[in-house]
C-alpha cells in the first residue's frame, strides 16, 4: 500500500544561453537582459513529481528561489498541474553560493511542512554544479539518490534507478527521501488543457494569483540572514577570464571534388592510425 | 592600492594537509583517484603539507600500498563489508566521523568529479558549512585579498588559499573560485583532466585505520543492485574516435551512414548533438554536450553539426576535430582543426571509400614487410 501526500519540486530559472540577448561581449550575463527560462534539468524533476502524483497519489508542491521574475517558472509549473507553487524572494539572498543556497532552500521546506519525496533537478544550466540537491538533503538529513534516472515505489520505499559509469545501480531508501533527476528521464509532458487555462485566469486576475502561488521572504521562514546571500557564502568567484577561442586554426577544405577534398584530408591528419586493421 | 598593503594577514587554522577521497569498484581503484593524487601532491607541496587519502571498501588488499606508489604520504582506510560498494549514508558516515576528529582540520579535500564524488562531496560541504567548487579543470595555490567591505569580518589578505578553477557559463568563462575563510576548501575535480605522478615503489607512506560506526538511520537506504552494462553502454569517455551526428543529417536514418564511418575504426562509437536526441533520432546515451557527456576522443569527427556552444563544451579538447558540415559559415569551423564544407551524404560515403582502400595499402605494405 502506497500512501503519497506530499512531493516537493526545486526549480530554477537561469538564462538561456542560446538566445543572443544578455550575453556580455566577455561572456558574462546580463541577468536583467537575458532571455530566461525554467532550468532545462528541472524539467525531469517536474516530470518525476506529476509522474508521483498520477500513480500514487498526493500534491505537487513547487518551490524557487530568485528575483521577482521567478514567478514565470511557477506559472509554467501551474501549467504542467502542480498544486501550489512556493517562491522564496528577498534582497539578502543575493550572491548566495550552493551552500547558502541549500540552507535557505531546506528552511522553505521545513515552513512549508510535511513531504513524502523532493524531487530536484541534476543540475543548472547557468551553475552546472549538482550540489545544492544533496546539500538539502544533508541539511534535512535524508537518504538520496542522485544521477536518478527511473523509479518506482513499493511498499512505503522508494527504489532508485542511479545512472553509474559503466552501468546502472538500483538503490532503495526510505521516505521521506531526496531524488536528483537525470535527463536520461522521461522529458515533461505537454502542459495540461486545465492547467493552462487556470494561468490564463491568474493572469487576469491578479488578487487570485496568492491562491496558488505563495510570496515568501526570509523572515517568513525564519531564515537566519547571515547563513543567506554573500554573508552565508563560504566561497567567492574571485576572477574571471574569458576561455580564448581558438579560431582561426581550422584548415577549411573546400571547392575542389570531394574525392581530393578527402585524399587532402587524410593527408594532412593521423586519422589513419586509428582504422581498424 | 595602499590600503590593500595594509590588510590584516589571516591564517585560516588548518593542519596543512591535503586529503584525496579515494574511488575503488571491484578492488581496483578508479583512474580518477590517482589523477586526483597527482594533483594533491602539488598542492601539498606548495602548502608545505602532506598528502593523504582515504580509501573506503572490502578486502582493500594491497590497495592502500598501491595509493603510496601514487604519491600519497598517508592512507587511511576502512575496510568494511558495508563500504564494499558506494553508498550516500555510510560512506558519508565515515568521512564526516573522520573529518571530525582532526584537532585542526585538513586544509584541502578532493574528489573526483564522478556520480559518486559528486553524490558524496556535496553532503560533507554541508555537514561542515565549508565551500565546495564543483567539477573543476585546475587547481592551484596562492595568495587572495579581500576587500569587499560589504562584509568587514571577511576581509583580509590570506595566503595559501585553494585556487578552485572550473568552466563557467557554458565554458566560455574560467572561474577562479576561492574559500579561504574555512577549511577545508573542497573542491570536486573533473575526470581525465589531472595528470597522474609515475608510480613509484620507494615512495614511502604509513596506513592508518579509521573506525567504521554507522548509525541505525544510516541503513535507511541500501543498495539492491549492480548492473555494468559494458556492451549495451554507449562507452563516449573511452572511445578513441567518435563520429558524432546533428541536425544537418536530415534524417534519423543518416546515423546509419555514420554507423558505416564509425566501422571503419577501431574503438569508435557513434555520439550526438541535443537537438537530434531531443528529436528522438538517437537515444540520450550518445548525447554529447552541456546536457550530454563531456568526451576527448583521439579523433572527432562532427557531421551536420553547427557547432553551437552546448555542444562545443563537451568535445572541444578532442584530439583531431574533423568537421563536414555544408555550410561554410557554421561556428564550428572556428574550432575543428579541419573543415570540409559539402555535402555530407557525398563526403562521408567518399570518406569510408578511401579509409578502406587506405586500409588495403596498409595490409598489403604489412605482407610486404613479412615476407
Amino acid at each position: 500500500m502506497v500512501n503519497i501526500q506530499d512531493i516537493f519540486v526545486l526549480i530554477k530559472q537561469v538564462p538561456d544561453q542560446s538566445a543572443k540577448a544578455g550575453i556580455n561581449p566577455d561572456g558574462t550575463i546580463d541577468r536583467a537582459k537575458a532571455k530566461r527560462m525554467l532550468n532545462p534539468f528541472d524539467r525531469y524533476a517536474l516530470q518525476a513529481a506529476l509522474h508521483v502524483k498520477k500513480t500514487y497519489g498526493g500534491k505537487v508542491t513547487a518551490i524557487t528561489m530568485g528575483p521577482p521574475a521567478a514567478i514565470e517558472i511557477l506559472l509554467e509549473a501551474l501549467e504542467h498541474d502542480i498544486d501550489i507553487g512556493y517562491m522564496l524572494s528577498d534582497k539578502r539572498l543575493a550572491a548566495s553560493d550552493t551552500l547558502a543556497t541549500a540552507y535557505a532552500l531546506h528552511k522553505v521546506i521545513k515552513y512549508i511542512g510535511h513531504f513524502d519525496l523532493i524531487f530536484c533537478g541534476l543540475q543548472t544550466t547557468d551553475g552546472d554544479t549538482a550540489q545544492v540537491g544533496p546539500q538539502i538533503a544533508e541539511r534535512l538529513n535524508l537518504p538520496q539518490a542522485s544521477y536518478c534516472e527511473d523509479f518506482k515505489i513499493e511498499n512505503d520505499k522508494v527504489i532508485a534507478k542511479r545512472v553509474v559509469e559503466g552501468g546502472f545501480e538500483r538503490v532503495k531508501m526510505e521516505m521521506p527521501a531526496l531524488i536528483t533527476v537525470a535527463n536520461s528521464y522521461h522529458p515533461l509532458e505537454y502542459k495540461s488543457l486545465r492547467g493552462a487555462r487556470m494561468v490564463q485566469h491568474l493572469l487576469r486576475n491578479e488578487s487570485e494569483k496568492g491562491k496558488y502561488i505563495k510570496t515568501i521572504t526570509l523572515d517568513d521562514i525564519g531564515a537566519d540572514p547571515v547563513k543567506c546571500g554573500l554573508k552565508g557564502s563560504p566561497t567567492i568567484v574571485a576572477r574571471t577570464d574569458k576561455v580564448s577561442e581558438i579560431g582561426g586554426s581550422c584548415k577549411i577544405h573546400q571547392g575542389q571534388s570531394v574525392e581530393q577534398l578527402i585524399s587532402e584530408v587524410i593527408n594532412d591528419t593521423n586519422i589513419l592510425e586509428f582504422i581498424k586493421s | 592600492m595602499s590600503d590593500v598593503k595594509t590588510l590584516p594577514e589571516i591564517i585560516t587554522p588548518s593542519n596543512k594537509e591535503v586529503i584525496v577521497i579515494a574511488e575503488q569498484s571491484n578492488g581496483e581503484i578508479r583512474p580518477v583517484t590517482f589523477e586526483l593524487l597527482g594533483a594533491g601532491r602539488d598542492l601539498a607541496n606548495k602548502l608545505g603539507g602532506i598528502l593523504s587519502c582515504t580509501l573506503l571498501g572490502y578486502k582493500l588488499n594491497n590497495l592502500p600500498e598501491k595509493l603510496i606508489s601514487y604519491g600519497a604520504d598517508v592512507v587511511y582506510i576502512a575496510d568494511d563489508k558495508v563500504l564494499e560498494n558506494y553508498q550516500t549514508l555510510p560512506y558519508r558516515r565515515v568521512i564526516v566521523d573522520f573529518l571530525s576528529g582532526f584537532k585542526l582540520p585538513p586544509h584541502i579535500v578532493l574528489l573526483g568529479s564522478t556520480t559518486c564524488g559528486r553524490d558524496l562531496a556535496p553532503r560533507i560541504a554541508a555537514h561542515f558549512e565549508t565551500g565546495l567548487t564543483a567539477d573543476c579543470t585546475e587547481l592551484d595555490i596562492g595568495p587572495y585579498e579581500h576587500t569587499n567591505k560589504i562584509d568587514p569580518e571577511k576581509v583580509g589578505l590570506y595566503p595559501g588559499c585553494l585556487y578552485a578553477i572550473r568552466p563557467s557559463f557554458g565554458e566560455s568563462l574560467k572561474a577562479r573560485i576561492l574559500g579561504p575563510w574555512k577549511n577545508p576548501q573542497m573542491a570536486t575535480v573533473r575526470p581525465g583532466i589531472m595528470m597522474p605522478l609515475l608510480p613509484d615503489k620507494n615512495h614511502r607512506g604509513e596506513i592508518c585505520n579509521i573506525p567504521v560506526n554507522l548509525k541505525p538511520e544510516d541503513y535507511r537506504s541500501e543498495l539492491i543492485e549492480i548492473v555494468h552494462e559494458v556492451n549495451k553502454s554507449v562507452n563516449l569517455t573511452e572511445a578513441d574516435v567518435i563520429v558524432s551526428g546533428g541536425f544537418g543529417l536530415g534524417k534519423a536514418d543518416g546515423f546509419e551512414l555514420l554507423g558505416e564511418l564509425a566501422a571503419c575504426f577501431e574503438n569508435s562509437v557513434i555520439g550526438a548533438s541535443r537537438k537530434v536526441v531531443d528529436i528522438g533520432w538517437i537515444p540520450y546515451q550518445h548525447q554529447i554536450g552541456q546536457t550530454g557527456k563531456t568526451v576527448r576522443p583521439k579523433v572527432y569527427i562532427a557531421c551536420g553539426i553547427s557547432g553551437a556552444i552546448q555542444h562545443r563544451v563537451g568535445m572541444n579538447k578532442s584530439g583531431l576535430i574533423i568537421a563536414i558540415n555544408k555550410d561554410p559559415d557554421a561556428p564550428i569551423f572556428k574550432f575543428a582543426h579541419h573543415g570540409i564544407v559539402g555535402d555530407l551524404y557525398q563526403v562521408i560515403p567518399e570518406l569510408i571509400k578511401q579509409l578502406k582502400s587506405s586500409k588495403k595499402t596498409k595490409e598489403e605494405k604489412t605482407l610486404v614487410r613479412q615476407n
